[in-house]
């Protein structure tokens, strides 16, 4: 069981460690929580029910001067704690950024890669600035994060993250997984568009814009489109994302499971749809995967 | 006349849950030296309280039960929407109600170097919140 969608903004040993993301927690990712011990994280996986989550950092050396964490210290952090998997981020506005994707995969053992388009200002179906780094993921079979939708922090803006931009990649690089995140809220029925169309478009839960994880899911999962739908058309498109620490992950996971969606699909949510683009089978097609039986509780 | 401040911090495990801090609180009220006057507890925190009562667990649950049906987690409340100042939504009203309810201090009496507590009478950090590393101060004041 698996959190897709972390950020470890608020961990007090990388604080102490590196001062400046404290800064950086506060006025670039828009976060004013206090820090806490890395044991709030773990305990809060073991609340939820979970065992691991993934790391996501944000590369805005462009746009803003520092990175939400470098490559380097997502590595570092994971080295605490077996329970984290790292991702990778890069700024596409740097030439070398396809370089550096592959120096985190291959030799700091980082697992995929997160993109903002919104804060790192950038259009995900630029070919110039962005298919390279498209390109290298696909070869080293990791998947994508791309945020979509609304964004927090401060001057990024939407436009940027408008999920009808992810077609021209998920088309143009087949063997890529795309995940989006945040269920690319307010846009949600373009990102389900995507995600029921194209078989390496995935879509993960970690949205909450008003009320509470609930009444916000609920309202998004059940009533703007049918429950049935995420049920029976995505089943194996959607991964749970808790957006720590803008949510407690605890209160997240426990939206997701009193949605109404059955056991082999919460499985699947929480488990086996975030394994298998994470387990280098990364391009192995749908079809073929549900056939073979690699996909845990893959009902058809 | 002695005054010693000492912040005690501790690391909650759930969502909700009572923390027996009686012995941390005689271990401060020691190591003061005070051996006549008072000493006061109280949570940091908006989402947490102190609270006395009898050391059972079943009263313990029965609490922590009946502040669910006060304040329930799922309840229609104004907080739940995106606080400005934050970066992030405000979903834990439920929290800050049990706060409210159970309040954030509690004093004893100090004599002769020990505290005056009842028979019965434990004291508990209530973790409305968590789990969450928390910190309260105990005061010790006297001669």
């Amino acid at each position: 069981m698996i959190d897709f969608h972390t950020h470890p903004l608020l961990v007090r040993e990388m604080w102490e460690k590196h001062p400046d993301l404290r800064r950086i927690t506060r006025e670039i990712f828009f976060l004013n929580s206090a820090p806490q011990p890395l044991e709030v994280f773990l305990r809060e996986l073991h609340v939820a029910g979970l065992e691991r989550a993934v790391l996501l950092p944000i590369d805005v050396s462009t746009t803003k001067g520092c990175q939400i964490y470098s490559n380097a210290q997502i590595a570092e952090l994971c080295q605490m704690s077996d329970r984290f998997v790292g991702f990778a981020s890069v700024d596409p506005h740097r030439e070398d950024a396809a370089n550096e994707l592959e120096h985190a995969i291959k030799h700091l053992g980082l697992r995929g890669l997160k993109l903002v388009p919104p804060s790192q200002e950038f259009y995900p179906n630029d070919q110039k600035l962005a298919y390279p780094i498209y390109e290298r993921a696909q070869n080293l079979g990791v998947p994508i994060v791309f945020h979509a939708g609304m964004s927090w922090e401060p001057h990024a803006k939407a436009k940027y993250g408008s999920p009808m931009h992810l077609e021209d990649v998920a088309c143009d690089f087949p063997g890529l997984n795309i995940v989006i995140a945040h269920l690319g809220w307010p846009w949600v029925e373009e990102a389900v568009m995507l995600a029921i169309k194209y078989p390496n478009v995935y879509l993960d839960t970690a949205a909450l814009y008003f009320d509470n994880p609930w009444e916000f899911l609920t309202f998004v999962m059940t009533k703007r489109l049918p429950l049935t739908l995420f049920e029976r058309s995505l089943r194996h498109k959607l991964i749970f994302g808790s957006n720590y620490p803008r949510a407690e992950i605890r209160s997240m996971a426990k939206a997701i499971r009193e949605l109404g969606l059955c056991a082999d699909c919460l499985e699947l949510v929480f488990a086996g749809n975030a394994e298998r683009i994470l387990g280098g089978r990364g391009r192995e097609p749908l079809k073929q995967a549900v056939d073979s039986g690699t996909l845990r509780n893959g009902n058809r | 006349m002695k005054i010693k401040l000492e912040m005690v911090e501790l690391q909650t495990q759930k969502g909700m849950e009572l923390i027996d801090i009686t012995q941390e609180v005689e271990r401060v009220v020691t190591e003061s030296g005070v051996r006549d006057g008072i000493v006061n507890i109280m949570s940091k925190h908006t989402s947490t309280g102190i609270i006395v009562t009898e050391g059972i667990w079943c009263v313990e649950q029965d609490i922590l039960d009946h502040l669910e049906k006060l304040a329930p987690e799922k309840g229609d409340y104004h907080h739940n929407r995106p606080l400005d100042f934050a970066g992030r939504l405000g979903f834990n009203a439920h929290a800050h109600l049990k706060s409210v309810l159970t309040g954030y201090t509690a004093f004893f009496p100090i004599q002769q170097g020990q505290l005056i507590l009842g028979g019965a009478q434990r004291i508990y950090f209530a973790e409305y919140d968590g789990p969450l590393s928390r910190t309260y101060c105990v005061q010790v004041l006297g001669e």
